[in-house]
């Protein structure tokens, strides 16, 4: 990996915190802790589900259904914990986790292409979810559970954000400090030689599909939560977010690149970017332009066809080449 | 994607061979299952219903017709289809002002082109097809907004657009257009230089590079196919709702993707054919129509769909590897 792409997830971020400071002032909105609070909500409810799918794509793999997994969770925790929400939350997390398991297992002992093999799956968890739900918003009983959630904390952090910066906290050691972790990056560079190398190949998928899963529906259990209702289709939005934040995080689709940090950076700063658009009240189509251009951009930065050109361009300049040897 | 990797596990024979057989059985209840609920349910029999389920998947069809392409050619799925449809359905309304013929011309040439520029990202650059439309889709989505003021599009009071609302033989003519569409597909890739090429790429992209063939220029094709089948599906879509919002894309991607897995297109491209799609798109909207006369909600509609791609893909899979 070159520095160029290290840095981008920080690069990213500065340039988002640049918006986010300098785009409300000029338009004669003011910035106060309650903005910071906002963004950093914002980081709560999106970066679960981006930490499952950056996790996901480190290890070389995608899953489109946990856009559904997300709202399906919201619906489990409403519906299953009114007596406790921890029970709730506990449904949410197993149902997530089996529907991870069977998916990943599909993946990872038939090798067939994730992104088919999840379509199927977002598509059984989106119809569970709305056949439960009948296809309305279910509210939850107890608005105080939400308010604790969001109890500001410092004014800015909140229980809800603490457990996600938290849960990063815990991926960025694991990654980056044990032999899990390491097999993981492995398993996502180069699958045949981390089988050559003893890597249990197979398990390290399912895995990741658990955890994926897991994270996912913990994130939506919680912003369910948050909000004292949950409906079955959250849209495409959640996936859009998480793709983005993570190619923009450092993450590639290739897999073996990437790691917690820059998954943490690149959904703080989409964070701070959809905040700006609150804060300025900018009519919805703006939000869907600029984020459907950033993950084109993504999507484009982090094709494998337009490295093989730079490559071309940059031996083709004796210069450039030595300067980045 | 590193799942392709041809190191991916290979089952055991004997493994293989009871992981087949359990798929089988499940594709024999499934059938029954049908079968079953074909002849208990009250109204499923009919020549009426049968009317009504040729009617529903007018549309559909021709949306999994152009999904077809982009399979066929190894992109795996588009995900903006259904926004292209909605969009392009806004435009026919806009544009009927100027008369029906420029209105559908312009529609299709419409979602052709926005097709296109995504094929040539997914196909010059080799960005991963699924995120590139999920991309666009927003991209659309926020313009469409923007160019609409968020309302909905109104024909102008005298537009002639009546005869796309027509039944003829007591069909719609969406149908009609269906045939046709599948028709012209199907010829243009078995008999003609690009079909053959698109085949080949999506068959093996390696090889289609080596031999020097345009990938970047046949998926861009491939898209522009689809594309076209959506700005077409939008006329109809536009003509028979009378007007057209963001609503209109409804779940014609998903449902296009499951009616050309069922109908058996390889999901790893090259293999397959538009008819194939036609037949499958049959099964679903029959699937759908009896799920709906038996009072089943829209979630249970979703599931069934869902449950069947993976089972279909699963088949597919077996058989293709018990073939190797």
């Amino acid at each position: 990996m070159t520095r160029a792409m290290r840095l981008t997830p920080l690069l990213f971020l500065c340039a988002m915190t640049v918006v986010f400071v300098v785009v409300p002032s000029s338009k004669g909105y003011s910035l106060d802790s309650y903005s910071v609070y906002s963004a950093v909500q914002t980081f709560a409810a999106f970066g679960l589900i981006t930490l499952a799918l950056g996790l996901l794509m480190i290890a070389g793999e995608f899953d489109l259904s946990l856009v559904a997994t997300y709202g399906l969770s919201g619906i489990v925790a409403v519906e299953l914990g009114h007596s406790h929400p921890l029970l709730g939350l506990a449904a949410a997390v197993g149902v997530a986790m089996v529907a991870g398991a069977v998916q990943g297992l599909i993946v990872a002992r038939l090798g067939i292409n994730s992104m088919s093999v999840t379509l199927g799956g977002y598509l059984v968890l989106l119809g569970v979810g709305t056949a439960v739900a009948h296809a309305r918003a279910v509210p939850y009983p107890d608005p105080n559970v939400g308010i604790r959630l969001d109890q500001p904390i410092l004014d800015v952090l909140s229980w809800r954000s603490l457990i996600t910066i938290a849960l990063f906290v815990v991926a960025a050691l694991v990654l980056r400090f044990t032999r899990l972790g390491r097999d993981v990056r492995a398993v996502g560079g180069s699958r045949r030689a981390s089988r050559v190398a003893g890597v249990r190949v197979d398990r390290m998928i399912v895995g990741v599909f658990v955890a994926g899963g897991a994270l996912t529906a913990l994130g939506g259990a919680l912003q369910a939560y948050s909000l004292s209702t949950a409906t079955a289709d959250p849209g495409l939005e959640p996936l859009i977010f998480a793709a983005t934040a993570g190619l923009l995080g450092g993450v590639s689709l290739a897999g073996g690149s990437g790691g917690a940090a820059g998954i943490a950076a690149g959904a703080l700063a989409l964070s701070l970017l959809q905040t700006t658009f609150g804060l300025i009240a900018s009519p919805d189509w703006v939000a869907s332009v600029v984020t459907g251009s950033l993950l084109a951009v993504a999507a484009v930065v982090s094709a494998p066809g337009l490295r093989t050109w730079w490559r071309g361009v940059r031996s083709r300049r004796p210069s450039d080449a030595r300067e980045a040897a | 994607m590193s799942t392709m990797d041809a190191s991916a596990v290979e089952l055991a024979p004997a493994r293989r061979g009871s992981a087949r057989k359990a798929v089988h059985a499940l594709l024999v209840l499934a059938a029954a299952v049908l079968v079953a609920g074909a002849v208990t349910t009250d109204g499923f029999l009919t020549v009426d219903n049968a009317r009504a389920i040729l009617a529903s998947m007018g549309l559909v069809g021709i949306v999994a017709i152009g999904m077809t392409a982009i399979v066929l050619v190894g992109s795996l799925f588009s995900l903006s289809l259904g926004v292209t449809v909605a969009v392009t359905a806004m435009a026919f309304l806009f544009a009927l002002r100027w008369g029906a013929p420029v209105a559908i011309v312009l529609s299709v040439a419409l979602g052709a082109l926005l097709c296109a520029v995504q094929g040539s990202i997914v196909g010059a650059l080799g960005a991963n097809p699924i995120i590139v439309t999920i991309a666009a889709g927003a991209l659309l989505k926020g313009l469409a907004t923007l160019l609409s003021g968020g309302t909905s599009v109104y024909p102008p009071a005298d537009a002639g657009f009546h005869a796309l609302k027509d039944t003829v033989l007591g069909l719609p003519v969406a149908i009609y257009a269906l045939v046709a569409v599948a028709i012209v597909v199907e010829l243009t890739l078995r008999r003609t230089r690009f079909g053959q090429e698109l085949l080949l790429v999506g068959e093996n992209p390696h090889a289609a590079r080596t031999a020097a063939l345009p990938v970047a220029w046949v998926t861009t094709g491939a898209f522009a196919v689809a594309g076209a089948c959506c700005g077409l599906a939008g006329v109809f879509a536009g003509a028979l709702n009378g007007s057209a919002t963001l609503q209109l894309s409804g779940t014609y991607t998903y449902d296009a993707i499951a009616a050309v897995l069922v109908g058996g297109t390889a999901i790893t491209g090259g293999r397959g054919s538009a008819l194939r799609t036609v037949g499958g798109a049959l099964v679903i909207a029959t699937l759908s129509d009896l799920l709906l006369l038996r009072g089943y909600s829209t979630g249970v509609q979703i599931a069934v769909k869902g449950a069947i791609v993976l089972l279909v893909i699963l088949t597919l899979h077996l058989r293709e590897s018990a073939r190797a």
